[in-house]
C-alpha cells in the first residue's frame, strides 16, 4: 500500500514538472507570437487611422503621429525638431526616416521595423535604454512609425 | 597513519575469515531492531492514513483540543513565530504616516474576527478553534519584529491569513504601528481614526454614488484629499488613470493589501463611477511640509529637463500637460511621502499598476534615494492643477 502512495506521489510530482514545464513553453511561444504580431502590414492600419483624427482640432489633431508621439511621453527623451519633443537621453529623430537602418544598424529602415521596435525594442536590440511600448494598441504604434518614417 | 597500517594488514590474508565476520553480522539481533524500523517507517504512517480515512480524527471545532494539543500547539506556535521574527529587520521607531490606512484596513479586514475598541465580537467569532485573541489585550505579548512576522505570513491551522499582497511590507508595518496604538484607542479615538469625521454629509451629497464609496473615504477622506501622507490624494485625479488604476488593484496587477480588499467584488459599472467621482472633485492645494528651497530646485530640473546624463526622462513628459496620455497620472500637489514610497515600489519592480507601470518602473530605477525625495517634493508643492 504504502509502496503505491509512494508511487503515485512520485508520478504526481512528474505530472507537476511537467505541467510547468510546458506552461513555460506555452508562455514563451506566446512571447513569439506577441513579437510576430506586430509585423503585419501596415495596410489595417492605414484604413482605421484616419477614423482617429479629429478634424475640429486646429492643429496635432489628436490620433495624428506626431499627436500620439507627444501624448506617450516619447518627447521625454526624444529630439524632433520642430516639435515640443525635445529630450536628449534617446536619438534624435528629426530625420529618421532617412536613415538606411535603424535600432544601431540592426533592423532596416521601414515602418514595419520602426513598429516593431516601438513594441519591443529589447528584443530589437539588446540592452537598449528604451522601454517597450507594446502595451500601445497596434494602430497607435503603426500610425506612429508611419509619423516617424515620413521625417526625412 | 601507522595504526591504520597495522589494522590493514591482516584483511587481505584470509577470504575465509571476512565472510565469517560477515555471516556473524548477519546473525546478529541488530537486524530485528531494523525490521522494527522498517516497521514503524512504513507500517505507523498506514496506520494513521487508515485512521483519517475511516474518520478516525474529529476534525469538529465545538469540543475543542485535547489538552495536551492545545499546549503541543501554543508551544509550537509561539516558538515558531520567535524564531522566525529573528531574521525581522525592525525599525527603531515604527511609522506612524499610515496610522490612518491602517485602521480602515483594521476595521474593515481584521475587525471582524480580532474585535473593535467598543463593539461586541460575533458569538460566531468566539466558537472558532482557535479562537482568534482581542488584539486589544494581546498585542502586548509580542514584540514588533513578531506581530511583523504573524501580520505578513499568517499562522497556519487557525484562520489567520497571510498579507493579502506580496512585498508591500511598508503596509505590514502600517498595521504594525497601528496594533501598538490599538489598546490606547477608546471606541470614539478608533472610529475617528477609522472612518473619515466628514462621511456623513459626503454621501448626503452625492446619492447616486456606490455602496464601495463609504471605504474609499476611510483613507482617502471625503474631500478626496486622502488622509495622511502616504494615502494619495484623488481629488481631481484623471479619470481614465483612476479606474486603470482600480482595475489593477482588482486584478493584483498593483499590490497592495490595504486596496485589495475594498476593491475586490466591487462592480465594474461602479469602479466606473468612483473613478469619475473622485476626478469631479476639486483637487485643494493642501498646506504641505517645509522644505528646503534647494531640494525643491532639485526636483525641478529633474521634473522638467529629466537627469540626461543618468538616463532620466523629464517627469513632465509623461506627467504634466493636458494634452499627455489619460492614464498618466497628474502629480501636481500630491503628498511627497506617497511620491516618494511609489518611486522606490517602482525602483524595486514591486510595484505594478496600469499596463503602463513599466515605463515608469525604467525611469525609477535610474534614480537615487535623494532623486526621488527631490522630484517628490517638487510635485506636492507644485499647484497648477488640470488644465
Amino acid at each position: 500500500m504504502s509502496a503505491n502512495v509512494g508511487l503515485s506521489v512520485l508520478v504526481g510530482c512528474a505530472f507537476l514538472l511537467l505541467a510547468k514545464g510546458s506552461n513555460w513553453a506555452a508562455a514563451e511561444e506566446l512571447g513569439h507570437q506577441r513579437a510576430k504580431v506586430i509585423e503585419p502590414s501596415i495596410a489595417p492600419a492605414a484604413l482605421i487611422a484616419p477614423q482617429l483624427e479629429d478634424p475640429a482640432a486646429p492643429q496635432d489633431p489628436p490620433g495624428t503621429g506626431l499627436s500620439l508621439f507627444l501624448r506617450n511621453g516619447c518627447g521625454a527623451c526624444h529630439t524632433i525638431r520642430g516639435t515640443e519633443a525635445r529630450g536628449t537621453i534617446g536619438p534624435d529623430l528629426s530625420h529618421i526616416g532617412s536613415r538606411t537602418a535603424i535600432g544601431a544598424g540592426i533592423l532596416p529602415n521601414s515602418e514595419e521595423a520602426i513598429a516593431r521596435f516601438i513594441a519591443r525594442p529589447d528584443l530589437q536590440k539588446p540592452g537598449v535604454k528604451m522601454p517597450a511600448f507594446d502595451m500601445l494598441p497596434q494602430t497607435e504604434i503603426q500610425t506612429i512609425a508611419r509619423y516617424l518614417k515620413a521625417l526625412q | 597513519m601507522p595504526g591504520s597500517r597495522v589494522r590493514r594488514s591482516p584483511k587481505p590474508s584470509s577470504a575465509s575469515d571476512e565472510k565469517d565476520a560477515i555471516n556473524r553480522v548477519k546473525d546478529q539481533p541488530i537486524m530485528i531492531r531494523l525490521k522494527h524500523v522498517v516497521f514503524g517507517a512504513v507500517g505507523l504512517p498506514v496506520i494513521v492514513l487508515l485512521g483519517a480515512w475511516i474518520g478516525f480524527f474529529n476534525v469538529g471545532a465545538s469540543s475543542g483540543h485535547w489538552k495536551v494539543t492545545a499546549l503541543f500547539l501554543q508551544l509550537a506556535m509561539r516558538s515558531a513565530v520567535r524564531t522566525y521574527a529573528l531574521a525581522v529587520d525592525a525599525p527603531k521607531t515604527l511609522d506612524r504616516r499610515g496610522l490612518p490606512a491602517a485602521a480602515g484596513h483594521f476595521a474593515r479586514g481584521c475587525a471582524i474576527c480580532h474585535g473593535e475598541p467598543g463593539e461586541p465580537r460575533s458569538p460566531a467569532v468566539m466558537r472558532m478553534l482557535p479562537q482568534p485573541p482581542n488584539l486589544a489585550l494581546t498585542v502586548g505579548d509580542w514584540t514588533d519584529a513578531q506581530l511583523f512576522r504573524i501580520v505578513k505570513h499568517g499562522i497556519r491551522f487557525t484562520g489567520m491569513p497571510a498579507w493579502p499582497a506580496r512585498d508591500r511590507d511598508d503596509e505590514v508595518w502600517a498595521m504594525v504601528a497601528f496594533l501598538r496604538e490599538l489598546p490606547k484607542l477608546d471606541a470614539n479615538e478608533f472610529r475617528a481614526l477609522a472612518f473619515d469625521a466628514g462621511q456623513a454629509t459626503g454621501g448626503e451629497r452625492e446619492p447616486a454614488a456606490p455602496a464601495a464609496l463609504a471605504d474609499c473615504r476611510r483613507c482617502h477622506g471625503s474631500d478626496g484629499q486622502g488622509r495622511g501622507d502616504l494615502v494619495p490624494a484623488l481629488a481631481g485625479q484623471k479619470q481614465a488613470y483612476l479606474f486603470a488604476s482600480l482595475h489593477a488593484f482588482a486584478s493584483g496587477d498593483r499590490t497592495s493589501g490595504f486596496m485589495a480588499l475594498p476593491v475586490t467584488g466591487v462592480d465594474p459599472a461602479d469602479l466606473a463611477a468612483l473613478a469619475r467621482h473622485f476626478a469631479a472633485q476639486r483637487p485643494l492645494s493642501a498646506d504641505r511640509d517645509q522644505v528646503p528651497a534647494e531640494m525643491v530646485n532639485k526636483g525641478q530640473q529633474i521634473a522638467e529637463i529629466g537627469i540626461p546624463e543618468r538616463n532620466v526622462p523629464a517627469c513632465s513628459g509623461c506627467h504634466i500637460g493636458s494634452d499627455k496620455n489619460p492614464i498618466y497620472p497628474h502629480l501636481d500637489g500630491q503628498h511627497a511621502a506617497y511620491l516618494e514610497r511609489q518611486l522606490k515600489l517602482f525602483r524595486s519592480e514591486n510595484r505594478g499598476g496600469t499596463q503602463f507601470w513599466r515605463i515608469m518602473a525604467t525611469a525609477a530605477q535610474r534614480l537615487t534615494d535623494d532623486d526621488i525625495r527631490a522630484v517628490s517634493a517638487y510635485f506636492s508643492k507644485r499647484s497648477e492643477g488640470p488644465q
